[in-house]
């Protein structure tokens, strides 16, 4: 009996890479700044999103797509302010292209300026899939401890901007901003932060700012934000 | 993590290879993990075992080779660095560029039985 060995070396993540690329050229084109939003459980993404919607009070074109692993909770929260279409992952830990490409055709024709993609509260997974998002935000709050960099390197090194949510709880919580913008920066030095509290609506006004600066810079010059490794 | 998803493409792949060489029994899949490929070698050997149990690649093995994480430092070049806090092993610089230790590439498929002998291109 003949025995061959087939020499193939195929990247097995080449595939989603492109599709994802794909699908941000096609944001891109249609000027709409795609954001990623990670976090753990309860770190505040369906509360800030709240937040940017009150600050623009409908001066700007928002849609969220939402990742939960059941229910429809947060896009029920968010359908008030703005046009929301949940994505239940039905137990996957994390969201990949094919649910999000759901979501986009749920959504229909929208002539949006900003999309943002809420993903599944969990600090590991979601960091390893491209959804075709411009950025990638990482929300760390201030009840999860300030050691949380360190501990999840990948989704710290991957995202482009931090936001360090519930800033008005810090009397009360043993979290230091200095260390955890040192942790932070010790895996990602030029990490950009923006300490806010979404409840109180501190910090929004610069936040809001970045996201709109961030997408002239998408206007002006194309899609100048590369996925990171 | 994603190790099902990522099965899925890998086992559909070799099967696209088994059926390009004339059908056959593969006896053995050889991967390259890198460590920030996001997969974890022992989970991705686990739901392979799971995925073929009762099907035509039963008897297959998945060998998976661990490659390290390399990154160019603009000082001292091509270097290898531990995956958790990224920073040159020779001079401590923490601005890198990745260039090797996130793919996950399928390298070889071995099949018996096959009656076609060339390589492909």
């Amino acid at each position: 009996m003949n025995r061959q060995t087939i020499m193939v070396d195929r990247d097995l993540l080449a595939e989603p890479r492109r599709r994802a690329a794909e699908l941000r050229a096609d944001f891109t084109r249609r000027g709409i700044l795609v954001l990623n939003i990670l976090s753990s459980p309860g770190a505040g993404k369906t509360t800030l999103l709240q937040a940017i919607a009150r600050h623009w009070q409908g001066r700007r074109r928002m849609a969220v797509l939402v990742g939960d692993i059941a229910t429809d909770r947060d896009a029920r929260r968010l359908a008030p302010f703005i046009p929301a279409v949940q994505l239940t992952t039905g137990g996957a830990c994390h969201l990949e292209l094919p649910l999000v490409e759901r979501g986009l055709a749920q959504l229909g024709d929208l002539d949006l300026e900003f999309l943002f993609i809420e993903n599944v509260g969990n600090l590991v997974c979601p960091a390893s899939h491209d959804l075709g998002e411009h950025l990638r935000v990482l929300v760390l709050s201030t009840t999860e401890g300030d050691d949380k960099p360190a501990k999840y390197p990948k989704a710290f090194r991957t995202s482009h901007l931090l936001v360090i949510n519930k800033t008005d709880l810090l009397p009360y919580v043993p979290f230091s901003l200095e260390s955890a913008l040192a942790d932070a920066r010790s895996i990602q030095p030029q990490l950009p932060a923006f300490a806010v509290s979404a409840e109180s609506g501190a910090g929004i006004t610069d936040w809001c700012a970045e996201l709109e600066s961030r997408r002239n810079e998408l206007l002006a010059n194309g899609d100048v934000f590369s996925p990171r490794r | 993590m994603h190790e099902r998803s990522l099965l899925e493409s890998l086992l559909r792949q070799v099967e696209e290879i088994r059926q390009a060489h004339a059908g056959g029994v593969v006896e053995e899949i050889r991967m390259e993990v890198g460590p920030l490929a996001g997969v974890e070698p022992l989970l991705m050997q686990s739901a392979f075992a799971e995925a073929v149990a009762y099907g035509r690649l039963a008897d297959a093995t998945l060998v998976i080779d661990e490659v390290p994480l390399t990154a160019v430092c603009p000082a001292c070049g091509v270097v290898e660095v531990m995956p958790v806090r990224i920073a040159c092993p020779g001079c401590g610089e923490t601005q890198l560029a990745l260039c090797g230790g996130d793919e996950l590439r399928l390298r070889s498929v071995t099949i018996r039985g096959t009656r076609v002998q060339e390589q492909p291109a």
